[in-house]
């Protein structure tokens, strides 16, 4: 698990559970990493597990089975492979087909999965565009407290998991824009403070009107 | 207001200008993402900066960036030119004194950039942009006949940590951390 942590996306460590089988780094982690070119994951992790011949080149013919099983029953699966070996999991792939996932749905079905195990830390409210939004985040530079960023919401771009928010405040004088990606495990707590009423999607406006608009005490 | 939006706007590769704040806002609203969204980009060779600590100089025009071929971005050291400075006029006593090795108008600075209007990804996947473009003045490049650029190589190799005013306005990002100033972080009224 330690060798391919530095590959996941931290909401994906969350899903591997400690199975000290090499086999188990696959399904759960091809379930949630959506950023990572399946084949090239497997093969980054296959060198450094030292997986066996075998067992990797079935699991590339495999991967769609896997993933099928994966969607259906997450909770059976690191269930069962604590128990299973690679000549077990060789026969659970060939058993009575389930529906096969259709190469599109892949990323769909992975980010669902990636914000699944992000809500669960952490819920994440309703948040539109025109709210007046306090965020509390964790910064790695700061280690001491949580930095507060206070401002309205000025967009909201949906992207499964890096759907982000951009807040806008005026900070001593200066208009700053901030992004933030709203499933990010530093984001310790989001509220929101109030709500304007606003008849845009995008609030690009403020910029250019003036700094009374988008001072929040 | 309007100029400056007729400006932007120009920049922002739309067809208006001179227009009022209202109507063109429809416009740019309704004519595409790509036209509406500005793209900032690098603070280059004729860039014009704002001085936000009381080392003597208001604006700054960049020559040179330290950094990066398309330009300086957020947290990058960049050679100026003073373009603007405070007058004599202005406050010689108290906090707010302009510093003795005073800054003049067409003195040669270094500089490293506090703020930028491009945005700056940071490594959690968030990115912050601020509304100008501003710098922190570190130190003077002295001009000699002889000499010219290997000198000043040797005497600020590592040495651009300390800027030259005692005080620094407005907010400054993290990423002053990063690039070691730590002194200006230390001043910083507000951190990003």
């Amino acid at each position: 698990m330690a060798t391919s942590s530095h590959l996941l996306p931290p909401q994906a460590l969350h899903m591997i559970r400690s199975q000290p089988s090499k086999k188990l780094g696959f399904s759960p982690f091809l379930s949630c990493a959506p950023s990572m070119n399946p084949i090239l994951s497997i093969s980054r992790l296959s060198l450094s597990h030292s997986v066996s011949k075998s067992s990797f080149s079935l699991d590339t013919k495999a991967r769609r089975e896997v993933l099928v099983r994966a969607e259906d029953n997450p909770e059976a699966v690191d269930a069962n492979t604590a128990t299973e070996d690679n000549v077990v999991e060789a026969d659970e792939a060939k058993a009575p087909r389930k529906p096969r996932v259709k190469l599109g749905d892949v990323m769909g079905i992975l980010n669902q999965k990636a914000i699944e195990v992000s809500e669960k830390v952490r819920p994440v409210p309703e948040i539109r565009t025109g709210d007046i939004v306090e965020i509390k985040l964790e910064v790695p530079e700061n280690r001491r407290r949580l930095s507060i960023y206070k401002g309205i919401v000025m967009s909201r771009q949906n992207a499964g998991i890096h759907t982000t928010i951009r807040i806008r405040r005026i900070i001593a004088g200066i208009g700053v824009e901030i992004v933030f990606p709203l499933y990010s495990p530093n984001i310790k707590e989001i509220k929101v403070v109030s709500h304007r009423k606003v008849r845009r999607a995008r609030l690009y406006y403020l910029r250019d009107k003036l700094p009374r608009l988008s001072t929040f005490k | 207001m309007a100029a400056a939006l007729a400006s932007r706007l120009t920049k922002g590769r739309s067809l208006l200008g001179g227009l009022t704040n209202a109507f063109s806002g429809l416009v740019s609203s309704s004519s595409g993402s790509i036209l509406s969204q500005q793209q900032r980009t690098f603070i280059q060779m004729g860039t014009r900066l704002k001085v936000v600590d009381n080392s003597g100089a208001k604006e700054v025009m960049c020559i040179q960036s330290l950094r990066g071929k398309k330009g300086a971005r957020l947290g990058d050291i960049v050679i100026c030119s003073v373009k603007e400075s405070a007058t004599k006029v202005d406050v010689k006593k108290g906090k707010d004194a302009i510093q003795k090795g005073k800054v003049k108008k067409g003195s040669v600075v270094y500089g490293v950039v506090v703020r930028a209007a491009m945005q700056k990804g940071r490594v959690d996947g968030s990115q912050v942009r601020f509304d100008d473009n501003a710098v922190v003045i570190l130190g003077i490049k002295e001009k000699k006949t002889d000499e010219k650029g290997k000198e000043k190589k040797q005497n600020y190799k590592g040495g651009f940590n300390q800027p030259l005013g005692t005080r620094v306005f407005g907010p400054v990002p993290h990423e002053m951390r990063l690039k070691k100033q730590l002194k200006i972080l230390s001043l910083a009224q507000h951190l990003v």
